[in-house]
């Protein structure tokens, strides 16, 4: 069916013999770069780094890792985007991690991919569901059973789901002026952070779009970052057929930042999936934030907003920086007089999506968070701004202060909220 | 207000950037990686051999320029230099520069050679190699590329650029940066020794080795985030303290790298990383914009003005095919030096390779000898110029980089001034 389908992870190490990723290895001149911005091994001596496990260790990797070490990076991104060379080091190594767990994937691995599964049954149950996952002892014994740290930060469910509200809300009064959108929520915005999602759509329709939400399902990003690339190959594409059913050639806003470069560039560069239906979406999605910005460029975005006196910390994921367009929030922020954003300068939050949650990994996600803890703590003790969901439940889990997506002050500096 | 794009973030993409930006315009600074500077020693170079060894930089620049024909000194004399260097001394703040532009000093390299630079890090300049100094090298075992030994004989043995001798000594200290950890870079001792309790644990085990009226040399890894090391070390050891800079990645870059980064958005400078520059547009001589290679799909940046600050060959802005010629990777520009049948010759340790002084050829406002009017470059990309072997790429770098931003700054002001009537300035609307 799809080119992609010989590309199995179980058979051997094909797909990665057939990317781009492995042909740049080439252009490594070891010049260090990447090993001078690396958050993992800055913290602890048991990651040898991008340089050594990327192009170094690849040159003797016939399927078998020669460098075991490899499964401590968080697959943050950073090295590709700042290696002078255009060396894809993070693909690489995210290729060779698959390869080295194909026939021992953890079960705990397997179940904290399963973004989705969470989502659904939690939601019912939300009071249940958080309180249970803050009682310690519940905590410690899934922490022994399952490999998913005691203290690692948890998503709290929410008694309505997007699709719930939805259906509930009065329809929007106004009548759209500037055609249609499809709105991408990411499960993180259907389930958890509802809150986004919501603020997101009221902003888009505040500036006289329709936004179309179709149903859709996970984009498989933390499969994919846990190595399961044939469960994320499907996931995705299932997606992609959901989101094209929105609508033709519709641009396609997200406010999951990581979800986003999954879409953009991540399932195709990693997983080499090479699909017309991903290569469709992948033009056509856009940051909430880069599309804002985008329209202030062109000079169509309504900069009427509010004054809202605060000072207030600025944290750009990496996975939403490795998409090599800045860090739009920042330049979108500067617009709402009165709101002066302090742009974090730290490189990763440390959660690196799942990475920060598996009980070995756990103090070390903590090390690379904590100058961003710090930071936040240090700026505002009560509002944080980043721009992807797992970050900021391990910025509020971490620093104690309430994290919002920036969306959050775009949406009150409009009056809407 | 007009828009500004840079490409290339090193040394002179971030400080062409920056100056810009303070001068009033809008600028987006689009850049592949990080540029050059974590490579570097962290010292400002302006002019070190000419073939022979330089003392007085800035005296010998003319001369030097007149010999060569084509090298950016003859476009940027002595007091572009030095109005370039006083623009990088103040983005980087007060206490991080030492030295004079108009002298260099001669200071120890990593295997025990002198070389010479202008302006350095605070914490190079009591290495400065004169009769009668008297030197303790050392540094821990565990760390790599910095080997106390050699460093200590060579200097030894070498009959000194001004005349006369130094002493040295060395020793070697087993002073792991992490505990467990066996080969670890410059960087990680660096960010442990921005940790005062490590810190205090190292001047004591140096202390312990000095004698009276030695100076100690360390490897330049004295911090990266707390800049008050060096004289926190000092005051600890009882002596005091130079660093030798090291192979990448080289701690005194690094800091100077996030400096000027810092500079640069503090004034406004909108980055973008990991965009790296693949399309154009243009129209009537003019370009309008360039386009970056970037996660999903490509993004158009549209400009008033481009600022080229791309590099040479080291950044992949210059290549060379296997038809033996040479590409401006970026625009596809015409290059200077290029048409010559010998661009590298077999004698390793001759004569400068004819290659390496290939690039683009500007006029004295740094604008682009080339189809765009708006077009200018710096630095490293400029034809003319064996930066490495005439340690002369960071003179150049900021010399051109301040030179570009105000002939943009004044193209800005002017336009500004007649409206309308300007027709030289059509298309720049866009
Ligand atoms: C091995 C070596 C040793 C050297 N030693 C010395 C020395 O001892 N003394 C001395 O004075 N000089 C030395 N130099 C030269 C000096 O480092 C440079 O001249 C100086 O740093 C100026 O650099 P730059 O800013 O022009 O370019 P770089 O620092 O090379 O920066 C180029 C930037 O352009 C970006 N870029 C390139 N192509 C694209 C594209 N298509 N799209 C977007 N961005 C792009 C790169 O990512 C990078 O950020 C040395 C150079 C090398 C390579
Ligand atoms: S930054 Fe790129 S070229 Fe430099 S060492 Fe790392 S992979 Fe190699
Ligand atoms: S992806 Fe992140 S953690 Fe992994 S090697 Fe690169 S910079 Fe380090």
């Amino acid at each position: 069916m799809t080119p992609h389908d010989s590309n199995n992870a179980h058979d051997n190490n094909n797909y990665a013999a057939d990317q781009v990723a492995r042909a740049s290895l080439d252009h490594c001149v070891k010049c260090n770069i990447c090993e001078t911005h690396c958050p993992v091994s800055a913290v602890t001596p048991l990651f040898s780094g991008p340089k050594f496990v990327g192009p170094q260790a690849e040159r003797y990797r016939h399927g078998e890792s020669v460098d075991h070490s490899l499964d401590y990076c968080s697959s943050c991104g950073t090295c590709t985007l700042v290696c002078p060379q255009g060396v894809q080091i993070a693909e690489l190594n995210s290729q060779a991690r698959a390869v080295m767990k194909a026939d021992h994937m953890p079960l705990r691995d397997q179940l904290i991919s399963r973004t989705t599964l969470m989502g659904m049954a939690m939601t019912p149950m939300a009071p249940v569901a958080n309180a249970a996952l803050g009682f310690k002892p519940l905590r410690m014994v899934i922490e022994k059973v399952v490999g998913i740290h005691r203290d690692a930060p948890m998503p709290t469910a929410r008694t309505q789901t997007l699709t719930g509200w939805l259906k509930k809300r009065k329809a929007p009064t106004k009548a759209p002026t500037r055609g249609s959108l499809v709105y991408f929520h990411g499960c993180a915005g259907g389930y958890f952070e509802v809150e986004t999602s919501k603020r997101s759509i009221e902003v888009l329709e505040h500036l006289g779009y329709e936004v179309i939400v179709p149903k859709q399902s996970c984009c498989g990003l933390a499969q994919q970052s846990n190595g399961l690339f044939d469960q994320a190959t499907a996931q995705i594409l299932k997606l992609c057929d959901e989101l094209r059913a929105g609508g033709k050639d519709l641009t396609i806003i997200s406010a999951s930042g990581s979800c986003t470069g999954m879409l953009k560039h991540e399932a195709h560069e990693i997983m080499g999936v090479d699909d017309s239906r991903l290569a469709d979406v992948s033009t056509r999605i856009r940051d909430i934030m880069e599309f804002l910005l985008d329209l202030h460029d062109a000079g169509e975005l309504p900069t009427n907003f509010k004054t809202i006196d605060i000072t207030v910390p600025y944290h750009a994921p990496c996975q939403l920086k490795a998409q090599g367009m800045g860090q739009p929030a920042m330049e979108v922020l500067k617009l709402i007089p009165g709101v002066k954003a302090i742009e974090s300068g730290v490189t990763c939050c440390g959660i690196a999506g799942t990475y920060g949650l598996k009980k070995e990994k756990y103090e070390i996600a903590q090390a690379v968070g904590q100058p961003l803890f710090d930071m936040v703590k240090a700026t505002n003790p009560d509002l944080a701004l980043c721009d992807t969901e797992t970050c900021r439940w391990q910025i509020a889990k971490s620093s104690g202060v309430r994290t919002e997506h920036p969306i959050y002050l775009v949406h009150q500096a409009y009056g809407l909220s | 207000m007009s828009r500004v794009v840079v490409i290339g973030a090193g040394l002179a993409g971030l400080v062409a950037a920056t100056r810009l930006a303070q001068g009033g315009a809008r600028v987006v600074l689009v850049t592949k990686g990080t540029g050059g500077l974590p490579l570097s020693q962290g010292t400002i170079d302006i002019l070190g051999y000419a073939p022979e060894r330089v003392t007085r930089p800035l005296d010998a620049l003319a001369g030097f320029a007149a010999a060569n024909p084509g090298h950016p000194y003859n476009l940027l004399d002595a007091d572009a230099v030095r109005l370039g260097v006083a623009y990088l001394r103040e983005l980087a703040g007060p206490e991080v520069f030492v030295g004079d532009p108009e002298v260099n000093l001669q200071l120890p390299t990593a295997v025990g050679a002198i070389r010479p630079s202008a302006v350095v890090p605070a914490e190079m300049a009591a290495g400065a190699c004169v009769d009668g100094a008297r030197f303790l090298i050392t540094g821990p075992g565990q760390l790599k590329d910095f080997h106390p030994q050699l460093i200590a004989e060579n200097l030894a043995r070498t009959q000194l650029p001004e005349g006369g001798r130094l002493a040295a000594r060395w020793a070697q200290l087993d002073f792991p940066a992490r505990p467990g950890e066996s080969d670890s870079t410059g960087l990680t001792f660096a960010r442990s020794l921005d940790d005062p309790a490590y810190r205090r644990r190292f001047a004591a085990a140096v202390r312990a080795l000095v004698q009276p009226g030695e100076t100690v040399g360390l490897p330049a890894v004295l911090g990266v985030s707390d800049a008050s090391v060096l004289t926190d070390l000092t005051a600890q050891i009882g002596a005091p303290v130079f660093t030798i800079p090291l192979p990448p990645p080289s701690v005194p870059g690094v800091r100077l790298n996030n400096q000027l980064t810092a500079a640069a958005k503090a004034a406004g400078v909108r980055i973008i990383p990991g965009a790296k520059v693949i399309d154009h547009r243009s129209s009537n001589g003019r370009l309008l914009s360039v386009i970056s290679a970037t996660a999903g799909t490509p993004r158009e940046y549209a400009a008033d003005y481009f600022v080229q600050a791309t590099g040479g060959f080291e950044s992949g802005a210059l290549h060379l095919d296997s038809h033996n010629v040479v590409h401006e990777t970026v625009f596809g520009l015409p290059l200077v030096g290029a048409d010559i049948t010998e661009l590298v010759h077999g004698d390793y340790w001759g004569p400068p390779q004819p290659l390496f002084k290939v690039g683009v050829g500007v006029d004295a406002s740094m604008k682009v000898d080339g189809p765009y009017d708006n077009l200018y470059a710096v630095g490293g990309i400029l034809a003319g110029a064996t930066r490495w072997q005439e340690k002369s790429g960071e003179g150049i770098a900021v010399a051109s980089a301040v030179r570009a931003a105000d002939a943009v700054l004044a193209a800005i002001a002017a336009t500004d001034q007649t409206p309308a009537r300007d027709d030289a300035t059509q298309g720049a609307q866009a």
